[in-house]
């Protein structure tokens, strides 16, 4: 024999093992869904529920100006924007097709992790830069009723916070999804180079 | 085939398979109970294009290469259960020796050398990784060789 008459064989099926009752897998089945549907539906519910108070507030204190419905819509837009690509990206890499070789199934999960990577840095800018410039129109409204002093620290209080969000919030979360999704890329690429070797 | 002879026929080998990807025995449980959970999800869309056992495989060994990424979420946790545990399933040397050598190999060729021990045939393993037969062939010879010589190593003869 090839292996020296170690009989591997035998010695992997000697393995003890307990098959679980189905009753369990099925309990647990549930689980998995549960908590599945439970991540997707707290960033939706949250960024829905802001949506439609940005929007019960138009309906009830009907701007005058054209900036603030504007800033209304830029503002609405960023999140719907922010919730559509974060749905859409949950559900493709939830959908994986795991019949296929492992070959095509790790080629599929470094196309997912690239793609993933690419949005969440350029949709997270887009929805800082969309939600600042919103925010900014819609303030014009209720500044331009306060004397010059108030509208002015209104703005440069604003303009800090915005700053401090996109200089330093920004980067770090996306240094925070970057550092991890390059993990994983080369991990799995490595995997994959097993493969071609 | 129906979900329950199919769970009763394979829950055995997915478990080696999971066991020799991870050689932890609280984590091979989980993988193959995920691995169940996707064939039950999925046993409407098997055709008879390939074996029912090629495609749980794939299914399997899928779900071994994406546990990689989950690995590196959860560290495995220090959970003082696994030590009380551990004594029920302590086997013979040996065979722990076999899982704890194929878990240090590299990723795939821990699903090569599994499937290979769980006697499907080439052809199929082939199927199941994506290779040419003949390449898998040559990394079924280079891994029964490698582990050949671990055993040597550490005299368990």
């Amino acid at each position: 024999m090839d292996n020296n008459n170690i009989d591997f064989k035998d010695l992997w099926k000697k393995q003890t093992i307990t098959q679980p009752n189905m009753e369990d897998l099925i309990t647990r089945l549930k689980q998995f869904k549960k908590t599945a549907l439970h991540s997707l539906w707290i960033t939706n519910i949250l960024l829905f529920a802001t949506c439609i108070f940005i929007i019960v507030i138009w309906y009830f204190y009907q701007p005058e100006f054209i900036s603030t419905k504007i800033g209304i819509v830029l503002m609405v837009s960023a999140m719907v924007i922010y919730l559509v690509v974060y749905n859409r990206l949950l559900r493709t890499y939830k959908n994986i097709d795991a019949t296929q070789t492992n070959q095509e199934y790790l080629q599929k999960l470094i196309l997912i992790k690239r793609k993933q990577q690419f949005l969440q840095s350029k949709i997270l800018s887009l929805y800082f830069v969309l939600l600042g410039i919103g925010i900014c129109l819609y303030m014009y409204e209720y500044t331009s009723r306060m004397s010059v002093f108030y509208g002015i620290t209104s703005y440069v209080v604003l303009l800090i916070w915005m700053g401090i969000a996109w200089f330093y919030l920004r980067p770090k979360e996306i240094r925070k999804h970057e550092g991890k999704l390059n993990n994983l890329i080369a991990k799995f690429e490595e995997v994959n180079n097993q493969l071609i070797s | 085939m129906e979900f329950e002879d199919i769970y009763k026929t394979y829950w055995d080998r997915i478990f080696r398979l999971c066991m020799g990807f991870v050689n932890d025995y609280d984590a091979a449980q989980d993988l193959s109970q995920e691995t169940f959970i996707i064939v039950w999800q999925k046993l409407e869309t098997f055709r008879n294009e390939s074996s029912i056992g090629t495609w749980i495989f794939r299914i399997a060994s899928n779900n071994c290469l994406r546990q990689i990424e989950k690995q590196k979420r959860f560290p495995k946790s220090e959970l003082p259960i696994h030590l009380s545990e551990e004594k029920t399933y302590s086997i013979e040397p040996q065979i722990q020796f076999l899982y704890k050598c194929i878990a240090e190999l590299p990723e795939t060729d821990r699903i090569i050398i599994s499937l290979e021990l769980e006697d499907i045939k080439q052809s199929e393993i082939a199927k199941i990784l994506g290779l040419s037969e003949a390449n898998t062939r040559v990394k079924i010879h280079r891994i029964k060789e490698k582990l050949t010589q671990k055993f040597k190593e550490n005299g368990q003869q």
